[in-house]
Formats: C-alpha cells, sequence, structure tokens
C-alpha cells in the first residue's frame, strides 16, 4: 500500500492536492483496496459548489455504493471524465489517473487534514 | 446472534487471501486475491472456477413412497425424473408462495437427493420431516457430511476428469453420475448457476481439501460470492430473498415452468391456480439500463414517470452494461418508459430478455 508524502490525507480516505489556489481529490490505495474492483464513478458537475466534507462524488464497485467527500471546500472546475469509460483508474492508480476532480479553492475551509504520517498511524490504529 | 459456521474449506479460502463475510449463517469468501471481476472473468472467458458452496444443504428421501411424498411437497412432476437425472423444482407453502427453490436428483424409485438453500436449510427440514409423517419414507438432513463444490466453466471437464473414474463426457445436462471423485464415492452433475458448462460435485467432508487443492491444481480459480452473484444475475437466475420468497407464487416469479398444476395435487396448488386465475399481482421483469449506471437491488422502478416497483437483483455487467431484474405492476410488465431511481434521479431504461449474456451451457 503506497501513501505519498506529498498529499494530505482526510479520516473518510480521501487524498487532496494543493496546486496554488486550486485542489485536486481522490480516494485513498487504502480506500480503492477495500472497496474492490470498481466499476463505475458518478462525478460531480462543473460548476457546483462544494462545501468541506460535503459528498461530492459517488464510486460504485461490484458489490458497494460509496460516497466521496471533499476535503477542502471550493468550486468544481474540471473533472477525471476518463472515469467514466475508465472506472478501473481508481483501483490501478489510485494518486494519478485515477484522480476525481480538481476545485478552486474558496478560502481555507476543510475537514481534518492528515500528513502523510499522520494517514498511515491513523491506519495502523 | 448465533456464531457463524464454516465450511470444511474455511481455511483454504482464508489461505487463498479471501475476504470473508458473514453469508446464510456462514463464513464465506465473498472474493480472493485476484478480485471479483477477474474471477467472473476466469469462468466467463474460457476458465474453470471453483465455488465452495458448502453452506447449502442436502436432504436424502429414500423409501417406497419417495416418489408420492415428492410429487406432493415439490412443484416440478417428479414423475418424469429418471434415475440420473436432476430438475429445478421449488417447495411452496399451502398460500402457493415460495418456502425454497431446490433441485431434485432421482437416485433410484425410492431414493432421491434434494439440494436446498443453505439459510432455508432448516425450515425446508423441517417442513419435510413434518409432511413426511404421512408417507412411507425417511428424510435425512445430511448437510453437515457433505462438502459441495461447483466447478464452472468451459475448461471444466478438463479440470475434473483426471480426478473420476468415469467419462464426465457422457454426463449430460442436468444428468448426474455416482462416481468416485480421489477414489471416494462422490455424486457429479452437470448443473450450475453460471450459464457456463460445469458441475457439481458432492462429496464428504473429509476429502474436501485434498478435491479442492486437485482442482486446484488443474488449473481451476476459486471464486467468491461477488463473482458467483454477477454470472447468476447475468443468467437471470432467480435467488430465493430477491426474486422469489414467501412474499411471491411462482405465477409473479416467472417460475411456472417448474409448477405442473396436471400432476395431481400438491402443497400450494390451490393457491396457485386461484393466483394465476386472478393474475399476478406483480410480475418479474428484466431491464437494461439506456444511460450510465447500475440499477441495484431496492432501486425503485418507475414506468411513465410513475413509481411502479422495485428490483430485486441488479449489477453491472462487463459484457450488458446496467442490467436488473425488478418486479413492476402487472400492467407495466409489456407497456410504458421504464426507468430506475438511482439517487434521486431516474435513469431510463427499456425492457429486455433474458439471460442478459449469452449462455454456453451444454444443452
Amino acid at each position: 500500500m503506497t501513501i505519498p508524502a506529498n498529499l494530505k490525507y482526510t479520516k473518510e480516505h480521501e487524498w487532496v492536492r494543493v496546486e496554488g489556489d486550486c485542489a485536486i481529490f481522490g480516494i485513498s490505495d487504502h480506500a480503492q483496496e477495500a472497496l474492490g474492483d470498481i466499476v463505475f464513478v458518478e462525478l460531480p458537475e462543473i460548476g457546483r459548489t462544494l462545501e468541506a466534507g460535503e459528498a461530492y462524488a459517488v464510486v460504485e464497485s461490484v458489490k458497494a455504493v460509496s460516497d466521496v467527500y471533499a476535503p477542502v471546500a471550493g468550486e468544481v472546475i474540471e473533472v477525471n471524465e476518463a472515469l467514466e469509460g475508465e472506472p478501473e483508474l481508481v483501483n490501478s492508480e489510485a494518486y494519478g489517473a485515477g484522480w476525481i476532480a480538481k476545485v478552486k479553492m474558496s478560502g481555507a475551509d476543510s475537514v481534518e487534514l492528515m500528513s502523510d504520517d499522520e494517514y498511515t498511524l491513523f491506519l495502523e490504529e | 446472534m448465533t456464531e457463524l459456521a464454516k465450511t470444511p474449506l474455511f481455511d483454504q479460502h482464508v489461505a487463498l487471501g479471501g475476504k470473508i463475510v458473514p453469508f446464510a449463517g456462514f463464513e464465506m469468501p465473498v472474493q480472493y486475491k485476484s478480485g471479483a471481476l477477474r474471477e467472473y472473468t476466469a469462468v466467463r472467458e474460457g476458465g474453470a472456477g471453483i465455488f465452495d458452496i458448502s453452506h447449502m444443504g442436502q436432504v436424502r428421501v429414500t423409501g417406497s413412497g419417495a416418489l408420492a411424498f415428492l410429487q406432493y411437497v415439490t412443484t416440478n412432476d417428479v414423475s418424469k425424473l429418471i434415475p440420473g437425472q436432476v430438475h429445478y423444482s421449488a417447495l411452496l407453502n399451502a398460500g402457493g408462495t415460495f418456502i425454497d427453490d431446490i433441485t431434485t436428483y432421482k437416485i433410484s424409485d425410492t431414493e432421491y437427493y434434494l439440494c436446498i438453500n443453505a439459510a432455508n436449510r432448516h425450515k425446508d427440514v423441517a417442513h419435510l420431516q413434518a409432511e413426511a409423517k404421512a408417507f412411507a419414507v425417511s428424510v435425512v438432513d445430511e448437510s453437515d457430511d457433505t462438502t459441495l463444490l461447483a466447478l464452472q466453466g468451459a475448461a471444466s471437464q478438463a479440470a475434473l476428469q483426471p480426478m473420476v473414474n468415469s467419462e464426465l463426457e457422457s454426463i449430460g445436462y442436468y444428468k448426474f453420475a455416482r462416481v468416485q471423485v480421489n477414489g471416494v464415492d462422490a455424486i457429479v452433475s452437470r448443473t450450475g448457476y453460471t450459464g457456463e458448462d460445469g458441475f457439481e460435485i458432492y462429496i464428504p467432508n473429509s476429502i474436501a481439501i485434498s478435491v479442492w487443492k486437485t482442482l486446484l491444481v488443474h488449473g481451476a480459480e476459486p471464486i467468491g460470492l461477488a463473482a458467483r452473484d454477477m454470472l447468476r444475475t447475468e443468467m437471470g437466475y432467480a435467488l430465493y430473498g430477491h426474486e422469489i420468497s414467501d412474499a411471491v407464487t411462482p405465477v409473479e416469479a416467472k417460475l411456472m415452468w417448474i409448477t405442473k398444476l396436471d400432476k395431481g395435487d400438491f402443497i400450494g396448488k390451490t393457491a396457485v391456480e386461484a393466483r394465476r386465475a386472478a393474475g399476478p399481482e406483480r410480475r418479474l421483469i428484466a431491464l437494461k439500463l439506456t444511460e450510465r449506471g447500475i440499477p441495484r437491488e431496492h432501486y425503485k422502478v418507475f414506468v411513465d414517470g410513475v413509481e411502479s416497483g422495485e428490483v430485486t437483483s441488479g449489477m453491472h455487467s462487463p459484457l450488458a452494461g446496467g442490467v436488473a431484474l425488478a418486479y413492476v405492476q402487472p400492467e407495466h410488465a409489456d407497456n410504458g418508459d421504464l426507468s430506475v431511481e438511482i439517487r434521486g434521479k431516474l435513469v431510463a431504461a427499456e425492457r429486455t430478455t433474458l439471460p442478459f449474456v449469452r449462455s454456453n451451457v451444454r444443452r
């Protein structure tokens, strides 16, 4: 299981990467492994305003339907449309090609975020 | 909460990386290391998959009254079976609704073997033993002594043949033979729940692990509950607790083909006849989404924008997309624009025919 050092993590097993005033969201390697084969991703609409902690996407595995929550507040400016045809990218490249959405951050509002080390400890608990 | 049971193969499942979940009172593998999709593909695309379905129950019915008894307690016409033949059937209650769906194996005129659902086992056995009192018959629950493996997929026969002392080629679809597997008496039937060629193998618990391991050596891949459910849903096969239950009769469930009203009296017959005359309360349909999405169990089905029923089994089929079985109001079974409510949105669907995916069983 990988936990890159350049990302922040949430207790709901999402990751967020901040780039200037934008943030990119996805789910962690731990999350994709726990869900199993992902067969469908419902993406948010461009322009939607998200509050921190708001459910903004849905990932469906063979057996389960799971909400995905926004780590930080912002407006959706881009979504990973590749996931509509290849939802399995969330499994195979959770931190790369399996990203879900990009937002323009609105202020500093966020859920509790963890560093890679803190998330590693969180998973061990 | 009663403790969950384990099959004789539990440790094998754990050793193979099986993700264990509670299912019908047992701890069973929902998938192994490679994941449900790869397991599904192994069975559907030319390989062989091995499923531990030992949680299912087996009941032996013996005695001079065996035929008369089974004619009375099951829906299909047992007089049509020849020794070595299996058929799909059901146990109904007096109200005509399902106690269980079963398979009946005819060993001889005085000996039959029933395979029943795990979750219904104790209910079924109690029912059968109560009804047996009026017949010259004995009903013995052999579930705890029996391991049942399903071996499914085009490569099944090649994987199993080296372990069996007779020619599997001679066993036709829905036929069985009493053979030796790894030198021990067993029943092998050309039956299954996947729409692929394959076998169901009844063996004593004592050889469960050796047979399992030998099949793995012969190239069979272990398959969990998730892939099993995908394979059966693609065929549109009914599953107790989903399409059939004690709330529906064979008239609703499209199972009149196993309910022989012309064979003489049987439990539930009068109620089924009355329901057929009055018309079904709802009807089972097969649907396919025409937009993106996955229809899942209990999602509401709408016809012309009005709620009509709900999904009983649904999935994302790698071959057919979002497909489902659903009950709708009888007047909506053939007419009206279909949609499925997914997270508050109506997603368009169309009626389709079963199976959702081509069956490769050997007819």
